[in-house]
C-alpha cells in the first residue's frame, strides 16, 4: 500500500540546491527526500526557516559591487 | 532594503515551491505505473521518477479515491 506525505516541492538551480542540502545538515530538519538534481521534497512547516536560512546564506556570499555605507564588515 | 529586494528576486528566479503530496512505499512496479500515470491524465502530477517510484502531486484526494476503486475491484 503506497504511502502520501504532505509536503512542499522545492525546484531549483542545482547551485541553490546544495545550498539547501548544506543547510539542512547542519539539523536535518529541512528536506524529506533528495528527488534529484533540481527537486527537493522538504517538510512544509520549515518553508519559512528555509527561506530565511538561505537569504542569509546569499546575503553572506553575495557581495555588491560597491559596499554600503552603513556596513559594520571589517575589511 | 534595496539589497534586501535584489536577493528575493535572486531567490524568486532561482527557486518554486509546492505544496503537494509525495507517493511513495509501492507494493510493485505496475502499482506505481498505474498511479503514476492516472495522476499525469487527471493533470496534478508535477514530478516522478520511474527509478526510485516516487512521484509528487499537487493534489491527492482522486488518486487516493482511484487507490481505493482499484482495491475494491480486486
Amino acid at each position: 500500500m503506497p504511502r502520501a506525505v504532505r509536503g512542499v516541492l522545492i525546484t531549483c538551480e542545482p547551485a541553490i540546491k546544495s545550498i539547501i542540502v548544506h543547510l539542512d545538515s547542519e539539523n536535518h530538519d529541512i528536506i524529506i527526500e533528495d528527488l534529484d538534481e533540481t527537486h527537493l521534497f522538504v517538510k512544509e512547516n520549515m518553508i519559512q526557516v528555509l527561506k530565511a536560512k538561505l537569504e542569509e546564506h546569499l546575503k553572506e556570499t553575495y557581495r555588491p559591487e560597491e559596499p554600503l555605507q552603513d556596513s559594520d564588515k571589517e575589511y | 532594503v534595496v539589497d534586501q529586494i535584489r536577493l528575493w528576486q535572486l531567490e524568486n528566479e532561482r527557486m518554486s515551491t509546492q505544496a503537494g503530496f509525495l507517493f511513495k512505499d509501492f507494493d510493485s512496479v505496475e502499482e506505481y505505473t498505474a498511479l503514476s500515470s492516472y495522476a499525469e491524465e487527471i493533470g496534478v502530477l508535477e514530478w516522478k521518477s520511474d527509478k526510485k517510484g516516487l512521484f509528487f502531486v499537487s493534489k491527492y484526494e482522486q488518486i487516493r479515491d482511484y487507490l481505493k476503486s482499484r482495491k475494491s475491484a480486486k
